[in-house]
């Protein structure tokens, strides 16, 4: 008991026993602040990689090889007449004249020794489509024109092609050129991989997007508004309190399931339409809305409230005139937020239905469609090599997307955001 | 007529009740001399409101019942007595009527049919007329009687307001009745199931092959084991090691170590991981990352290592959870009151020492809630595993091994053929029922935790 109160030797840093140990406890501290930013680093690196290889692969996606072909129309025996090509008619005159086919044989003609007419890709035909209704006088007279090649020789032209590709491109120098691929941005799903574009999934996504964002801001702002201004603390409100909170939660596959078993089970909605897929992801982009809605809902002082109220405006007046309009920019920030998040989904719309070949752009809500993600996990399952660099190309064009509307969110929020 | 001139008809006959009634209510307000409960644009509302409200609720009704109502009429007619009994062939030949009345099939397969579609344009074009003249009759009434209504000492304010009440009341009910839609949904569908096959067999069977069952005993190849070792391998096992160490220490360098202009570009840089959409990660997954993986296990002598492995999917899906645990630990270790942080300093304690002493087990709560949480998002994921795990369910510790998921095979059983009638369509929303309830029950459990578990300071 008396060692107790004995004052203790004060503590000789200098001996080496000490010396060694705090050494020992810097190196410690050195290694944990190295791991936290090697941590970071790699975080940061992994996503760095992840947008590099989809940028370095996506890259060539948006460009095609095009090779040089002399074109003789009228001597292939194309006879239509130039005043038949305006309007809608010339698709139809210049099919029924044989078009595809003279440009085949101008090709095995010009290429005999390379393959002919297997070096162009299946479109090339629509491009001189496109020039002749662009310039009649084409059929007229002889031209050389740029029309893509067939997916391997483009394959080989841009890296790692096969070997008698290589051979074939040797052999056709000074006669392939690059380009800008506009049908990539113009076309729809197709088997061949230089006539594949990604109008058709992006115009299915806008659609998609449509019928989400018409439903679920509506839906969301009013049930935020509810909650948050008027409704009384009891046993339904919170039972709706803890049903939003949950359905942000829920995995968005089971939100797929609900579109399955309802929509197309129960009510007997088309398949595969863009409808269909709008009210599933509106669903699950509601909840969403309404925690960011009552977040800036809640952050309007209440003094706002109380001097409109003070003034003889009544509860509906308050919230539509002034906390509404000092809310919204947060409302719209959660709404755009929420729907970037809808507009990367892919796995409710596999279930609706959304995953089938569709070849043509939708024109109505109810057409079949695909959406942008769709297409993109569609084309990662096809075989051929073309395909891969149209996959990453779709996922560039996807994620520039989503980084516009992520961006759009930041200003908003930095452009109004108020301090009470 | 059809729903879309309709609509727009409705929508004129409101525009002109609105304009109406406030030009009328701005007429008795101009030479009275005493105060109005309303101005006149409530007055105008309250009839647009009368107009449009009826008439829209009629048709949602409508088009729920209208279809019964004239398989009905048709059903009533001559031909269709020789319609085969309730069954998959009677109502695919009611289908196909009711296509080539709408024009919108071009040959049919039964003869039947052919004979039934007259009847069918004659019932759909009788109920369209009876709908059309409800709904006009609906909008025109209603607009008239609240036009009616619109005098002095009439308080449209008070009806207005009641219904927009009401209006916001039914948007927060939507979110309840999507709850209780998935929950029903999943429920109905399961029940069908289990009555094939017993909840036993799902629930603990060893042996998952849904491509080859067995009418006598289906329950013999839908064993679920399998794929809930999958999940929990790929989701809380491999993607939480690579998740909770790096989404814990990025957290702890960003908020104690980094200077505030890197934490500045840090951490929205981190955030975009988040932010990529989950196709993409698949496709980066399945291209890059799984046949990387596969060499590696070659290399470390796992000759038979699959392309398709748990590592690749797990490892992927690890880092995209990573700034969901690292902004959940962030929180938690700044709401660590600053006076814990400057005693321990005090005491001589270096920041390393400082933070795993004292800072981490006092946000402990909030870091294992937002862990869970994670999980919870992990074995809910879908494209990552879809796209790059293996569809064939096997139970292994080996993360060279290929497995599968829960959703993975919610996909695959109901991306086949269509028939909703078979125990293996069936068994996908039994799996996303048993989905459903694991996540929400870590959801619950995360909340309780970070709620009841966070220590109060201050």
């Amino acid at each position: 008991m008396t060692d107790a109160r004995r004052p203790h030797a004060p503590t000789d840093w200098t001996t080496p026993a000490m010396q060694r140990r705090i050494r020992r406890r810097y190196a410690a501290e050195r290694r944990f602040r190295a791991l936290g930013l090697l941590a970071v680093a790699l975080s940061a690196a992994f996503l760095v990689f992840l947008l590099g290889t989809m940028i370095r692969q996506g890259a060539a996606g948006f460009t095609e090889t095009r090779i040089a072909l002399p074109l003789d129309l009228r001597a292939g025996g194309i006879a239509v007449a130039p005043q038949r090509l305006a309007g809608p008619r010339g698709d139809l005159a210049l099919a029924g004249a044989g078009l595809e086919r003279a440009v085949d044989a101008a090709a095995n003609a010009a290429y005999p020794a390379q393959g002919g007419a297997a070096l162009l890709s299946d479109g090339a035909w629509l491009r001189v489509r496109e020039a002749v209704k662009r310039d009649p006088t084409l059929l007229t007279r002889r031209v050389t024109l740029d029309v893509p090649v067939a997916t391997d020789i483009d394959v080989a032209c841009k890296g790692d092609g096969t070997a008698e590709a290589e051979a074939t491109i040797a052999a056709l120098t000074g006669k392939l050129s690059r380009g800008l691929n506009r049908s990539f941005f113009t076309g729809a799903d197709a088997t061949d991989p230089t006539r594949a574009g990604i109008w058709g999934a992006l115009k299915g996504s806008l659609f998609t997007m449509l019928v989400t964002l018409a439903l679920a801001f509506p839906i969301g702002v009013l049930s935020a508004l509810y909650l948050e201004e008027y409704a009384p603390r009891n046993r339904w409100t919170d039972l709706i309190e803890v049903s939003i909170n949950n359905l942000a939660a829920v995995p968005s596959i089971i939100f797929g399931l609900l579109g399955l078993a309802v929509f197309l089970g129960t009510f007997h909605m088309p398949r595969s339409a863009a409808v269909v897929g709008g009210l599933t992801l509106a669903l699950m982009t509601m909840p969403v809305i309404v925690i960011a809605g009552r977040n800036a809902i809640r952050g309007v002082p209440p003094s706002v409230r109380d001097a409109a109220r003070a003034l003889g405006a009544s509860r509906i007046q308050v919230v539509f005139h002034h906390v509404l309009p000092l809310a919204l920019p947060g409302i719209l920030t959660g709404t755009i937020i929420g729907m970037a998040r809808a507009l990367g989904e892919t796995a409710p719309l596999l279930m609706i239905g959304m995953r089938a070949f569709i070849a043509a752009p939708p024109d109505r809500l109810t057409d079949p469609a695909t959406a942008l993600p769709v297409q993109i996990f569609l084309w990662s399952d096809e075989v051929s090599t073309g395909f891969v660099e149209k996959t990453s190309a779709a996922i560039i064009v996807l994620l520039v997307f989503l980084l516009a509307m992520n961006g759009i969110a930041i200003y908003l929020r930095n452009r109004f955001e108020t301090r009470w | 007529m059809a729903t879309l001139p309709l609509l727009f008809m409705i929508a004129a006959l409101a525009t002109i009740g609105w304009l109406t009634a406030r030009a009328r209510a701005v007429r008795f307000r101009a030479d009275a001399t005493r105060r109005f409960s309303s101005l006149p644009q409530h007055h105008g509302w309250f009839v647009t409101l009368a107009t449009l409200l009826p008439p829209l609720i009629f048709l949602a009704v409508w088009n729920v019942t209208s279809p019964a109502l004239v398989t009905d009429a048709v059903l009533a007619t001559p031909p269709a007595a020789q319609l085969p009994p309730p069954g998959f062939e009677r109502a695919s030949i009611l289908s196909e009527a009711r296509h080539l009345a709408e024009g919108s099939s071009y040959g049919a397969f039964h003869a039947l049919s052919q004979r039934l579609a007259p009847a069918y344009a004659a019932a759909q074009s009788r109920y369209d007329w009876i709908a059309t003249a409800v709904t006009l009759l609906l909008a025109f009434g209603g607009g008239a009687l609240a036009f009616l209504a619109v005098r002095p000492s009439f308080s449209a304010r008070t009806q207005v307001e009641r219904v927009v009440m009401g209006l916001l009341l039914a948007a927060s009910l939507i979110a309840i009745l999507t709850t209780i839609g998935i929950v029903a949904s999943l429920l109905f569908e399961s029940a069908r199931f289990f009555r094939i096959v017993p909840i036993g067999d799902f629930l603990l069977g060893t042996h998952w092959s849904p491509q080859v069952i067995d009418p006598r005993d289906p329950g013999a190849s839908l064993g679920a084991v399998p794929l809930f070792w999958g999940t929990f391998f790929i989701g809380a096992v491999i993607a939480m090691a690579v998740a909770i160490p790096f989404g814990l220490m990025s957290a702890i360098y960003l908020t104690q170590y980094a200077q505030p202009a890197t934490r500045r570009w840090m951490k929205p840089l981190l955030e975009i991981l988040a932010g990529v959409p989950t196709v993409v990660y698949g496709y980066f997954a399945a291209l890059t990352v799984a046949p990387a993986v596969r060499d590696l296990g070659v290399a470390l002598g796992v000759s038979w290592a699959s392309s398709e492995s748990a590592l690749a999917a797990g490892v992927v899906m690890g880092v995209m959870i990573i700034p969901f645990v690292s902004s959940m630990a962030d929180d938690s270790l700044a709401a660590v009151p600053q006076s814990m942080r400057d005693g321990s300093l005090a005491m001589g304690a270096t920041r390393s020492e400082t933070i795993k002493k004292v800072l981490v087990p006092a946000a402990l709560p909030g870091v294992v809630g937002g862990i869970l949480l994670a999980v919870s998002r992990a074995i809910g994921e879908t494209m990552i595993v879809v796209m790059a795990a293996s569809g064939v369910a096997t139970l292994t510790l080996n993360p060279f091994a290929s497995t599968t998921t829960v959703t993975k095979q919610i996909v695959d059983l109901l991306t086949g053929e269509a028939e909703f009638d078979s125990a293996k369509t069936l068994a996908a929303f039994a799996l996303g029922l048993t989905l459903f309830v694991v996540t929400l029950l870590l959801n619950i459990v995360a909340l309780v935790v970070v709620r009841r578990y966070r220590e109060a300071y201050d």
